[in-house]
């Protein structure tokens, strides 16, 4: 079990520094969603669920589509220039 | 009573825009005396090159070195507190205790999180919920499209972007909402009807029904999710859950808190259920309301 948790750790801090050095908005916004989804695995290992829970939906899924639906906004994802 | 009517009319004109108070000067902002614009500096373009090659070599170094230092300040601080779970932390006294022993007999939830978060602090919860609220609330304010803000050029582009969008469906997206819609709507109620003796309750179960119906409409489009869920439920729902709250954590309190007699029964989590009932309904509702104006600017 302390494999996988350092394991984890290591991609915590992975996703993290790469998270501000990706070129694209869309790729920032896909990696701070996998450091979300490694962060709720390690609430689990961590014992407490209700944080872990409450990551997954809040930090990984409503945050990220917050965040696509602001790209499309400002014109920044592949496609959704105004005609 | 009829002044009192104009009063509130005009009150009404006033917050639509439509009519200017009295003190105008009061509200408006001031155009104050043009000033003298500066005379513009021109540098020579060699010197501002130089200048502009010196700030951006020393801007990362300084960034990189503020960084370090402030890393080094989190990482002493963690390194300075006693370590987690040892049994002679100052944080390990009787109030712990009390609670991890006492949270069955006085909430009864046997989950002893969603007894602290509900019941022993739920004046916290509470401004949580009103927070999400107001957020909401203000979301509405500045997105929700309405006769006065939408003119019909905005209107033309919002109908060719729905005829655009059911020319093209995307079928995978539609399959996978149609299997996994159903499946996640039954896990959030299960999170937010078992939150008093399983992990989850009102806050996560909220988030997880929210994040179905932003499935279901992203899936199939706000016309489907209109067909149960229009702007008179979605409101009557989240007013409904947050005085939902409010009236029962004040009935509450006022018969006598924290494990004074009271005459709440405490079989299936006592006043924990409907108030996790409330808390999930006031999330789905924030988090759909964000996802419907972000969108489109209509529910």
């Amino acid at each position: 079990m302390t494999l996988l948790e350092d394991i984890l750790l290591l991609g915590l801090i992975v996703t993290a520094v790469a998270a501000p050095l990706c070129k694209r908005l869309m790729a920032t916004v896909i990696v701070y969603m996998s450091f979300g989804l490694l962060m709720a695995v390690l609430w689990v290992l961590l014992e407490s669920p209700d944080l872990a829970v409450t990551e997954a939906a809040v930090g990984v899924g409503v945050t990220t589509i917050l965040f696509f639906l602001t790209l499309r906004r400002i014109h920044e994802l592949k496609g959704t220039k105004d005609e | 009573m009829s002044k009192k009517e104009s009063a509130w009319t005009r009150f009404a004109a006033w917050v639509n825009g439509e009519h200017e108070p009295a003190e105008s000067r009061l509200f408006s902002m001031g155009m104050g005396p043009r000033k003298e614009r500066r005379p513009e500096i021109t540098l020579p373009k060699r010197e501002e090159k130089q200048r502009l090659h010196g700030f951006l070599s020393w801007y990362p170094v300084a960034s990189a070195v503020i960084g370090v230092i402030l890393v080094g300040i989190l990482l002493a601080t963690v390194l300075a507190m006693p370590s987690f779970g040892q049994v002679e932390n100052p944080t390990n006294n009787e109030v712990p205790a009390h609670y991890l022993q006492h949270t069955r007999e006085e909430t009864g939830a046997s989950n002893a999180v969603a007894g602290m978060i509900l019941n022993y602090r739920g004046f916290d919860t509470f401004g949580e919920s009103c927070v999400l609220f107001l957020a909401v609330s203000c979301v509405f304010i500045l997105l929700l499209r309405d006769e006065n803000n939408t003119s019909q050029k905005d209107l033309e582009q919002a109908q060719r972007r729905e005829q655009r969008r059911k020319r093209r469906q995307d079928v995978i997206l539609q399959e996978a909402a149609r299997l996994l819609s159903p499946f996640i709507l039954l896990f959030g109620a299960y999170m937010l009807l078992g939150g008093h003796h399983s992990p989850g309750g009102g806050f996560s179960g909220g988030a997880v029904l929210g994040g179905a119906l932003i499935l279901y409409a992203s899936a199939f489009g706000q016309d489907a999710i209109r067909r149960f869920f229009n702007e008179k439920v979605y409101n009557t729902v989240r007013v409904i859950g947050l005085m939902l709250y409010a009236v029962l954590f004040g009935y509450y309190i006022f018969t006598g808190a924290n494990g004074l007699e009271n005459h709440i029964p405490l079989d299936y989590g006592g006043l924990i259920l409907p108030i996790d009932i409330a808390v999930g309904l006031v999330v789905a509702c924030t988090m759909y309301g964000f996802y419907a104006m972000f969108t489109r600017g209509e529910l």
